[in-house]
């Protein structure tokens, strides 16, 4: 019986740390804690719809683009607009733009350096690497001799900026398994990676002035009216992209997954999913139908049970409890208003440990991410999505469409590439949609309300997973404002039951050689890409309740 | 397709500035000089570097801490994205990052250990990103066991400086908003407070612009030359938030040709005229924007078609003009102001104003006609009304001290006039009539 | 005279910043921002130097201090409340909301004249230092951007400004009401130094000791005034 904890969590987005209990070399039981508490609905309260999709997207660093998306989706429904088709093309664009950033950035910047070891590189013999490259069919774009050489200069200078204090060495040197040659292909494509999530971003500022904190994506369409000169920019971008993806990210996690089998064996999570949908499909709008529209977004809604059997979200079945939280009480509130007030009590797992509410799914924990969509897609039947995850099933030595094959840290992180393909191909289709759509003299972006007054609910995806904004607007002001976001979903606490929340679940029966670094229990925690600066939220819910009064007519000092 | 990531190197930097390699190495040895190691510490610190995590006991890298508090890791993105030189440049190249909670490879254990090492060597910059969180004595952020607040203390007092980044790390930014739930405050205010004197430069923005970022690391942090670097009374970097976005807008032009887009996304937007109906706050806003461009200089927020949301505002000693506070409703050309929980857009009370009192003057006018005044105003007093109760302390001399009436004098009246009284006859002004008193 | 002009002065050149202060407020016209701004700048320093010109004057003019009356002092006796001014304010104000029938005995400024009018000068001064915290050559100089701050920021400041336009404009309003809705005499005064008759206020005992009589236009005026003289409204006769 011994306790391991990491803490901080790098290599993710805010504050997480994770207690673990370790019983004979495995985890037997896991507390995840998000560690700030901001304050993001209290801020937004008394301001305009427009303003709060401004506010709460600087949630989050990493998928902005998606919270801006979901407040305006909400402030939409609320104010009664069907955005135009050029509107929704643009807003597809910029989505797409951010999510092949955040997953490129993820998986090569953030989790890569759990698999692969970039100073061991300086081992690698740079012909035998070319020739493994061209074995694994993944992409040299970059001249790996000259890598290699700076790579040696880096590492005669001694000192190890960003790879200080390494786990490198864990597991007595067995923990990364990768040889030299491949780590040295691994490094290239992280610096790549750099470079390309950078392109990726561009995009999005093409679109959006700057990223992250897009600025063109608010109620009623996109303020950003495309021009000839920008659409071939977008074009170019999008093609070097696609070219980049598709010649490495799938190749480079198939050339991964042979040294770590045993990924796939842990990190299960709780075996539910849910999935709110993203990118508005074609057919564009469904007369009002929320669910039409969810389902036949480009990565489709769906809520999957134990078995995967996919069903439609009902907004009545999401709850919140809070009795192991650092909030007042340990009510469960039902959506879409939930009454919180923040306590900070002390850090105590058999109490109240973590700034994360726990929010549940017709009473259940659920995940949420990258995985949770592209099985929702394979059982909507997304033909791209049914195809190449088959294929990859294949790969990894299952037969198609086994999907619980996947149901596993590696698994979790694998599926992954197969939506950022996904998603950089359709960035080429949607750019050629909008170029055909505005030769047809189709130039409307922005539509203005049809009420001021009404309540609305946004239900999108995040990089990260299911992601949830909803609002009661008055006359152009907020009364009430809730979130909840994919890492809230994962990074849940124990419930009112005493059920773990899923990345818990999913730590519980990872191996742990080495307590001061346990590495496996850091690769299953970097597979849900936890993003904990979103997951901490609380919400000021009608209950008359006032803040202290400010007489200053210029506001708080 | 994709750059070699292997060719640039910081020299490339530093020569275009015009240093040369010679003079930076010279420079850099200034520096671990300047920083004042001690004789005495030195053994100390070779001996905890011996078993270190943190690479070997010398090296060209500038040593950094990056921290992030209450951020939403959007400034650290905004430095993944930065081109000129390329992230892996700058973290290979240029600065030892030997924590940062995005992109170390180390977690947990380790990478406190590496930070506490790279304290105790000293001689580093640290970069924190994110709002000071006062709220539940600190709680509202934990890391590692300990508050955030704590670990910002002990990572600043030995700095050679704090590079602030990012609007909340400057003043609280958004987190400081109404009603500044978690207590939210800037980098500045915070060490000021705990009596921790190590500068502070404060670049503000939401998200920090990573060129501004490393145009303040290379003056400021590598060649430690305080002249290149001019810092405003916001400890800003002058050069770069001493301009308003407005000054230096392409779109300019048509705000002074008076061309503008008053709709979203409409046909002037594509025409590129200005954003100044739609709340665009480049004209109060100082930030070099629409110079340095955002995302390898592919645009900026005005060149999308948003206004200006002004998020560079921060006043470092102040969270309450952080920028969300000064600048909601974005859309509207005026901030709401605010009294009590009544908020208002300042133009229309204005006007209000100005209406009301107009139409209070018209109405007093008919009140003057009614009362007759118009025609010469009605007649005086005789005697002050706090003359006739205090007679003892009258200010005035009354032709009667109890009834009053005008001192009627035809000396006085040439005294004041310079030349002679009116002959009686015409003297016909019904004085003490008018002034009340008996009439003649 | 003198203050003829800088009363000339101060009604040009604020209705000049006025004007322009609009149109820079509301650019929407096009083609004359420049030139506004340039007017706006200009008519802002001549303002400013023309108070302060006007302030210092003041004290080196003399000027009648009362109605009627040639005995002058140094204006800003007049400018400044005297002692007959004292315990007058509620009774001026009564006397304009109707609640006393009888006008305030006193000097050529009643109260709320000479309060406003100590005002205009603090008012100018406000309105030049937060101009010039706008103002991008200025904004920076440490003095305008610690005011910039001390107040919130430059939006703030804006707002600040432009409602110190507002309250000239509403001065105005009132000062041109009041100064002409008893009769226009004053403003021929003040515009072309016209003099004209009136009661003789005498500043040494504090009351009325006759009236102001020009023997060549007496006659014609009793036959067509009759008997009220327009001109006893003492708070309308200056020097």
């Amino acid at each position: 019986m011994t306790r391991s904890i990491i803490d901080p969590i790098t290599r993710i987005e805010g504050h997480l740390r994770v207690e673990m209990e370790v019983t004979d070399g495995v985890v037997s039981d896991a507390w995840v804690s998000g560690g700030c508490f901001r304050g993001m609905e209290l801020v937004v309260q008394n301001r305009t719809p427009e303003d709060a999709a401004q506010i709460v997207e600087r949630i989050c660093g990493v998928c902005p683009v998606s919270h801006a998306h979901a407040s305006s989706i909400a402030a939409e429904k609320a104010y009664g607009i069907t955005i135009s088709n050029n509107a929704r093309l643009v807003r597809n664009l910029i989505e797409g733009a951010q999510f092949l950033h955040s997953h490129i950035l993820w998986f090569y910047n953030l989790c890569a350096l759990d698999y692969v070891n970039p100073l061991n590189a300086l081992e690698a013999d740079v012909a035998s690497t070319y020739d493994l490259a061209q074995q694994l069919g993944t992409s040299m774009d970059t001249d790996f001799k000259l890598l290699k050489e700076k790579l040696e200069r880096f590492a005669a200078n001694g000192q190890l900026s960003i790879f200080s204090g390494n786990w490198f060495d864990c597991d007595n040197g067995e923990g990364y398994k990768l040889p030299a040659e491949a780590n040295l292909i691994c490094t290239a494509h992280y610096l790549e990676a750099l470079k390309m999530q950078a392109r990726a971003s561009e995009i999005a500022a093409l679109i959006g002035g700057k990223m992250p904190h897009v600025m063109t994506l608010i109620p009623g369409g996109t303020a950003f009216v495309p021009t000839e000169g920008k659409l071939d920019d977008l074009w170019a971008m999008a093609c070097e992209i696609y070219d980049w993806v598709s010649t490495t990210m799938i190749q480079d996690t198939l050339a991964l997954a042979p040294f770590y089998p045993d990924a796939l064996k842990f990190g299960k999570g709780c075996g539910r999913y849910i999935a709110w949908g993203v990118f508005e499909g074609p057919g564009w709008p469904y007369g009002g139908d929320y669910t039409e529209q969810m389902i036949n977004r480009y990565l489709p809604m769906g809520v999957l049970d134990e078995d995967l059997n996919v069903s439609n979200v009902q907004e009545s079945l999401i709850t919140e409890y809070m009795g192991h939280s650092w909030y007042e009480g340990d009510a469960t509130y039902e959506s879409p208003y939930f009454v919180t007030d923040p306590e900070f009590s002390e850090y105590n797992v058999e109490d109240r440990y973590t700034w994360v509410k726990c929010p549940a799914y017709d009473g259940k924990p659920m995940e949420a991410g990258g995985f949770a969509r592209i099985l929702a897609a394979y059982k909507r039947g997304v033909p791209f999505i049914v195809e190449n995850v088959d294929k990859m099933l294949v790969a990894l030595g299952a037969k198609p469409g086994e999907l619980s094959a996947l149901q596993s840290t590696l698994g979790r992180t694998a599926t992954r590439q197969i939506e950022t393909l996904y998603i950089a191909g359709l960035m080429k289709e949607w750019t050629l949609e909008l170029m055909e759509a505005i030769k047809g003299g189709d130039s409307e972006y922005f539509r203005d309300p049809v009420t001021t007054t009404g309540e609305g609910t946004g239900f999108w995806e995040a990089p990260r997973g299911a992601l949830y904004h909803s609002e009661k607007v008055t006359n152009r002001n907020i009364d009430g404002y809730q979130i909840i976001i994919p890492s809230t979903w994962n990074l849940a606490p124990l419930n009112a039951e005493g059920v773990h929340g899923p990345m818990e679940q999913a730590l519980i029966g990872n191996p742990v050689e080495d307590i001061d670094m346990p590495i496996n229990a850091l690769r299953t925690v970097h597979s849900f890409d936890p993003c904990t600066a979103c997951a901490v939220h609380i919400t000021e819910p009608k209950t008359g309740k006032t803040f202290k009064t400010v007489t200053s007519p210029w506001g708080v000092k | 397709m994709v750059d070699q990531a292997t060719t640039t190197d910081a020299f490339g930097v530093l020569e275009s500035r015009g240093v040369s390699r010679r003079s930076f190495m010279k420079l850099c040895a200034g520096v671990a000089a300047a920083a004042g190691l001690s004789q005495l510490a030195i053994p100390r610190v070779a001996e905890a570097l011996e078993k270190s995590v943190i690479g070997a006991t010398s090296g060209d890298l500038y040593p950094v801490i990056w921290i992030e508090g209450a951020s939403c890791t959007g400034c650290t993105e905004s430095f993944a994205q930065i081109e000129t030189p390329d992230v892996a440049t700058v973290v290979l190249d240029i600065i030892s990052l030997n924590y940062s909670e995005t992109l170390s490879a180390a977690a947990g254990y380790s990478v406190e250990e590496a930070k506490a090492q790279t304290i105790e060597a000293g001689n580093y910059v640290l970069i924190y990103e994110g709002a000071v969180l006062e709220g539940w004595n600190g709680n509202a952020l934990r890391v590692a066991g300990e508050t955030g607040n704590e670990a910002l203390i002990h990572a600043a007092a030995s700095a050679n400086a704090v590079m602030a980044v990012g609007s909340c790390a400057v003043n609280g930014g958004w987190c400081a908003a109404y009603p500044n739930p978690s207590k939210a405050m800037g980098v500045q205010q915070f060490l000021k407070k705990e009596g921790i004197d190590t500068p502070v430069i404060n670049i503000p923005g939401c998200p920090v612009n990573p060129e501004w970022m490393m145009q303040v690391l290379v003056d400021v942090v590598l060649l430690k030359d305080p002249s290149l670097v001019k810092l405003n009374s916001f400890n800003e970097p002058a050069d770069l938030f001493d301009q308003t976005i407005h000054d230096n807008c392409a779109r300019r032009g048509h705000f002074e040709n008076g061309e503008f887009v008053y709709e979203f996304g409409s046909k002037e937007e594509a025409l590129g005229y200005c954003l100044y109906p739609l709340g665009c706050r480049g004209p109060q806003t100082k930030a070099q924007c629409p110079v340095t461009l955002w995302n390898n200089r592919r645009s900026w927020c005005v060149q999308a078609g948003s206004p200006c949301i002004g998020c560079c505002e921060a006043n470092p000693n102040d969270p309450g003009d952080n920028w969300v506070q000064v600048n909601t409703p974005f859309y509207q050309r005026f901030r709401d102001l605010r009294v009590g929980d009544f908020t208002f857009q300042p133009e229309p009370v204005a006007w209000a104003l100005t209406g009301i009192v107009a139409l209070a003057l018209v109405c007093h006018g008919f009140g003057m006609k009614k009362t007759g005044r118009m025609d010469g105003g009605a007649p005086f007093e005789p005697i002050r009304k706090w003359d006739a109760k205090h007679p003892d302390q009258a200010i005035g001399t009354y032709a009667d001290p109890e009834k009053g009436g005008p001192v009627l004098s035809a000396e006085l009246t040439e005294e004041n006039t310079h030349h002679a009284a009116a002959p009686a006859d015409v003297v016909v002004a019904d004085y003490e009539g008018e002034a009340g008193g008996e009439a003649r | 005279m003198i203050f003829v002009v800088t009363h000339w002065i101060n009604l040009v050149c604020m209705l000049l910043l006025i004007l322009t202060g609009f149109i820079i407020h509301y650019p929407f016209i096009a083609g004359i921002m420049g030139i506004c701004r340039g007017v706006h700048l200009f008519c802002g320093f001549v303002l400013f130097l023309n108070m302060v010109f006007r302030v210092v004057a003041s004290f080196i003019v003399k000027t009648s201090p009362t109605g009627g009356t040639r005995k002058q002092t140094t204006d800003i006796k007049s400018w400044l409340p005297q002692k007959d001014n004292r315990h007058q304010a509620l009774e001026w104000i009564k006397y304009y909301l109707f609640l006393r029938k009888d006008h305030p005995l006193g000097a050529k400024l009643g109260v709320p004249q000479k309060l406003s009018y100590l005002m205009i000068p603090v008012l100018i001064f406000l309105m030049f230092w937060t101009g010039l915290c706008l103002w991008g050559e200025t904004m920076n100089v440490p003095a305008f951007a610690a005011t910039t701050t001390l107040v919130g920021g430059a939006m703030s400041m804006r707002i600040i400004h432009y409602y110190g336009m507002f309250v000239f404009i509403i001065f105005m309003f009132i000062h041109i009401y009041l100064a002409n809705v008893e009769s226009i005499a004053p403003t021929k005064l003040m515009f072309f130094h016209k003099e004209h008759g009136g009661l003789v206020y005498d500043p040494d005992i504090h009351n009325i000791v006759g009236e102001d009589f020009d023997p060549e236009s007496c006659v014609e005026t009793r036959a067509k005034r009759g008997p009220i003289d327009d001109s006893h409204h003492v708070t309308r006769t200056a020097s």
